[in-house]
């Protein structure tokens, strides 16, 4: 087995005197697809958001590669090749598909040290992104508001290719997508990880998550309560663990 | 692109209205319509279109973002250059004064706004007080005579009927900031924080830190209009910056920009400038108590809002 990727080791966040998230060890080795499931409020979203940089952990650690991290904002966790698609997709509805994608590192001509935009350069990369994903949208010049809730995705999805992450969040990613859309999203987090990207997807819908994951990891109530691989676990199983109405679950729920 | 074409409606609205007023002054009163009018209406649309600009960058910018202050910072920058130089600064620094002073009252709000963190509506309006109650409180309310007469040629002087300071200030300084709106990254990251804030700071824009310099534009934008209307004038009077504030704000909500933020761009503010001027000049030629004027003015922001409303609406 090599190293995993990402290694997380007694992660804890505390919102006061909530417990949000409570001493998570969980690895994500790349190449694979790695899912997030629980119910509302089990502390998948937490405990992305500490990986994604937007919260800083109140007890344990992070390492990549083998180093220890820490983030202070969501450009630290970027700069280590780890990009997030929030669940409220954080795009500028003003902006172009092609400004979105690239929002934060333009390509530039520096005249005089004015950042010029090089908008050839951007439309054409960002059209090439969106032909490999098959995204049917067919100008990245045409504002991020007018798209529907897929090719939103695909946007997020674009510029996360874009930035060669090695690890790619996806919170929701389906979950407000029409069937050939959700079809296409799943191929492409699929391909990221063929690509030998991390991929850690955070999914409601069991159906999805068996299609596309590798591993599972469920959540309950802030603690990570099991973790499965595909091939040695079903769905009947991986709900029961979600619900508590597994054993194990019902046992570690006795003990809090 | 696409910013362009959002902004053409209003584009065409304004450019409607100032043609129906134009008309409307050549059948009320024929004798206006003389080029020495229209040097006249750009002569006073330096100031107010330089204030602007600086306003709609804050606007543009979001974060409830907002300068009450500007007219404070126009009379206080004015008088403390014009007290400076009466001290003995050399009198060829005068201009850089005026912009010194503009940019460090303008950093002074953009620090209150991203620092301190409190709301730019209320900042702005402590500052504006502030401000405008320095200069009259430093002058006892009387103007600044003695400034150079070395600028006054510049201030007062006109080429092609166009006056010098709308010339070779306000507009190169509009084409400026639209060039740098559009096809830079520093404009994008302006619109996408103006936006949707919590998106741009998510993908490493540093929010605050444009934020404070985008409020120090305004200051220094509004320091230029100081230097404006000592060029001109000949005097600083304390009083030069009164009702700037809303004046600045009219223009830019006339302008196309959504008091909201991330919408809208230079050119409709500049266009709506001129509207504004223009119906002032007009309305005071014409004879129109002053009481009306603001009215009116108020009566054509309502019509552009609704027209505004309804062709965003329909597309």
């Amino acid at each position: 087995m090599p190293t995993p990727l990402l290694e997380a080791r007694g992660l804890t966040k505390r919102f006061g005197a909530l417990t949000a998230l409570s001493g998570v060890d969980l690895d994500v080795n790349a190449g694979e697809v790695l899912a997030l499931l629980g119910d509302n409020g089990a502390g998948k979203s937490t405990f992305i958001k500490v990986l994604a940089g937007a919260h800083a952990p109140t007890e344990g650690t992070l390492t990549i590669g083998g180093t220890p991290v820490a983030f202070a904002s969501p450009q630290d966790a970027a700069n280590v090749g780890i990009a997030t698609i929030f669940q409220e997709l954080a795009l500028s509805e003003n902006l172009s598909i092609a400004e979105n994608v690239f929002l934060g590192r333009e390509i530039v001509r520096r005249v005089a040290g004015v950042p010029f935009l090089r908008r050839r350069e951007m439309k054409d990369v960002v059209g090439r992104l969106l032909d490999e994903l098959d995204a049917h949208i067919s100008d990245p010049d045409a504002p991020v508001g007018s798209l529907s809730g897929g090719q939103r995705q695909a946007v997020a999805i674009c510029r996360a290719l874009y930035l060669d992450a090695r690890l790619v969040i996806m919170d929701e990613p389906t979950a407000a997508l029409a069937v050939a859309e959700t079809r296409k999203v799943l191929d492409l987090t699929r391909r990221l990880a063929d690509r030998g990207c991390a991929v850690l997807l955070i999914s409601h819908n069991i159906a999805d998550v068996f299609e596309v994951s590798d591993r599972m990891a469920v959540f309950r109530r802030g603690r990570k309560v099991a973790e499965r691989r595909r091939d040695a676990t079903d769905p009947e199983e991986i709900v029961s663990l979600i619900t508590g109405a597994h054993p194990d679950v019902r046992a570690l729920d006795k003990q809090q | 692109m696409t910013a362009r074409l959002r902004q053409s409606p209003t584009l065409a609205i304004l450019a409607g209205l100032w043609v129906l007023l134009v008309a409307g002054i050549a059948l009320l009163s024929p004798g206006i319509l003389t080029a020495s009018t229209l040097t006249t209406i750009l002569q006073f649309s330096s100031i107010l279109a330089l204030v602007s600009l600086g306003q709609a960058l804050v606007i543009l910018a979001g974060g409830a973002g907002i300068d009450l202050s500007v007219g404070g910072i126009v009379s206080l920058a004015s008088v403390l250059a014009m007290m400076a130089v009466s001290a003995g600064l050399p009198a060829t620094l005068l201009p850089l004064a005026c912009l010194g002073i503009g940019l460090a009252l303008g950093l002074g709000n953009g620090l209150l706004v991203t620092r301190l963190r409190i709301l730019p509506l209320i900042a702005t309006l402590a500052t504006f007080y502030v401000f405008s109650g320095s200069a009259v409180a430093l002058t006892g309310g009387a103007a600044q005579s003695g400034v150079p007469a070395a600028f006054t040629p510049w201030g007062r002087g006109a080429l092609a009927g166009i006056p010098l300071p709308f010339l070779t200030l306000a507009l190169p300084l509009f084409l400026v900031a639209g060039v740098v709106i559009s096809a830079t990254s520093w404009g994008r990251w302006l619109v996408a924080m103006g936006d949707n804030e919590r998106s741009a700071r998510l993908v490493g824009i540093p929010v605050d830190r444009a934020r404070l310099i985008v409020y120090g534009l305004s200051g220094l934008a509004s320091g230029a209009a100081a230097f404006v209307s000592l060029a001109w004038l000949g005097s600083a009077r304390p009083n030069i910056g009164q009702n700037l504030e809303l004046t600045s704000l009219t223009a830019v909500l006339l302008g196309g920009v959504s008091i909201f933020g991330g919408r809208g761009g230079v050119a409709g503010v500049l266009a709506a400038v001129l509207l504004l001027v223009t119906l002032q000049t007009a309305l005071l030629r014409l004879n129109i108590n002053t009481v009306w004027q603001v009215g009116i003015v108020g009566a054509l922001l309502v019509a552009v809002l609704v027209a505004d409303a309804l062709t965003t609406r329909r597309r």
